[in-house]
């Protein structure tokens, strides 16, 4: 071996060890591993691979274990509120592949770091999206399976609108937030529903959605990290949904906004005659503020805190 | 009764964050959702809201009154809007003095 083969040996060697050992797990502080810690797309790729892996769960399986006739018109309502809101997903996945894409390319020259932050967070929007397409299937199937009101290739296409782009550190923040409140939601339905396989389901899928928002705060944290993106736009963000009459009330609203452009899902849930609605906006509340704390290290315990800290970050 | 001069530093003050002149703004009283489309420093209803941020930090700053705004829908004409921001500014004074 030459000398110049054997540092090329030594580099692979020394790059193979910047990647984690152990179980798989994300990438909590992206920004480091990417700069200080040395890894590569490659690595970075690998970890969301194992991941992904190690996640998977069968819908066909899953559903067989649901017994239709145990299920109440709460369990249904429930089950079909989820599927249409599902099926919201894969737009959104869809717009951070193609955003992520756009914005490496722009990050490119100013600052590669950024750049390999960007393309970290659209190569992982493919596991985001077919996980969720889980999520669809499996809430949508079932929902006809049980006889509930079929979901018109109409609505289908219009919850399938592309969201508009917008600055990322607040896409990643919304996207964020989106998953806490779709995880708290199915916990939620777990301690309301009686047949065990359903349960089993909501569980996966919150779990998931866990999963989902502790990738979105890791890629959001990042971005601050890098200095590059202000810690005010994901205020902002959390100020829009826990602000009086915010998003997080969704569909409870009086007044919601008709957008024109796309679905937010959390407008268009519907109780039916079921008068359930699984809120738990403390919960919710208490979530957004650990969000913010992991991303920005600005410590917030109440939307009014949000509202204040928020405030002073924009200055006048 | 209306703090004289607060109105027009309102006008003023949000036109400066919209990047906007106060007549595109007020003069029609067109809609939140116009403003947006408008201003070449909003893309969406967050850009907005930070508009609005700014406007009553500054008037905090230079008139020492905190305002709150309520969420808005974006069909709200200017001119609602306007009235809102005073009669939230003329609330908090009173509260602040008492």
């Amino acid at each position: 071996m030459s000398i110049a083969e054997a540092e090329t040996a030594l580099n692979r060697a020394a790059q193979r060890a910047a990647a984690p050992a152990g179980p798989p797990a994300i990438i909590t502080d992206l920004y480091d591993a990417v700069t200080r810690r040395g890894m590569s797309l490659v690595d970075v790729t690998w970890e969301q691979q194992r991941l992904h892996e190690s996640r998977r769960w069968s819908v066909v399986e899953m559903l067989a274990d649901v017994d239709l006739d145990a299920l109440t018109p709460i369990d249904r309502n429930l089950v079909w509120n989820a599927g249409r809101a599902e099926l919201t997903t894969k737009p959104g996945a869809d717009r951070l592949e193609r955003q992520a894409e756009a914005e490496c390319r722009r990050w490119q020259e100013k600052n590669p770091a950024v750049a390999a932050i960007m393309e970290a967070c659209g190569t992982w929007s493919r596991y985001w999206n077919e996980e969720e397409a889980h999520h669809e299937t499996v809430f949508n199937r079932l929902a006809d399976l049980s006889g509930m009101e079929p979901i018109s290739d109409e609505t289908f296409i219009a919850f399938r609108q592309v969201f508009p782009d917008d600055d990322m550190l607040r896409t990643l923040m919304l996207l964020a937030i989106s998953e806490i409140t779709a995880a708290v939601n199915y916990g939620q339905c777990q301690h309301v529903v009686k047949d065990p396989g359903l349960r089993r389901i909501f569980k996966q899928v919150a779990a998931d959605e866990i999963q989902h928002r502790n990738y979105f705060i890791a890629f959001a944290k990042a971005l601050v990290d890098s200095g590059e993106y202000h810690a005010k736009d994901a205020f902002a963000v959390a100020h829009l949904f826990l602000r009086e009459d915010g998003e997080l009330q969704g569909s409870a609203r009086e007044q919601k906004e008709d957008r024109g452009t796309h679905v937010n899902w959390w407008d268009h849930l519907d109780t039916a005659e079921t008068d359930y609605r699984p809120e738990a906006l403390e919960k919710k509340e208490q979530l957004i503020c650990g969000a913010l704390k992991k991303i920005t290290g600005i410590e917030v315990n109440s939307r009014e805190e949000v509202e204040d800290t928020w405030m002073d970050l924009i200055g006048s | 009764m209306v703090t004289p001069g607060v109105e027009s530093y309102i006008r003023q003050k949000f036109a400066e964050h919209a990047g906007l002149t106060e007549e595109q703004i007020f003069v029609d009283d067109v809609t939140l959702a116009v403003v947006i489309s408008r201003s070449p420093r909003m893309t969406n209803s967050i850009d907005l809201m930070e508009a609005f941020a700014r406007t009553a930090n500054a008037l905090r700053k230079d008139h020492g009154v905190r305002v709150r705004l309520p969420a808005l829908p974006l069909d709200t004409p200017t001119s609602t809007v306007l009235k809102v921001f005073i009669e939230e500014f003329e609330r908090q004074k009173k509260e602040t003095a008492a």
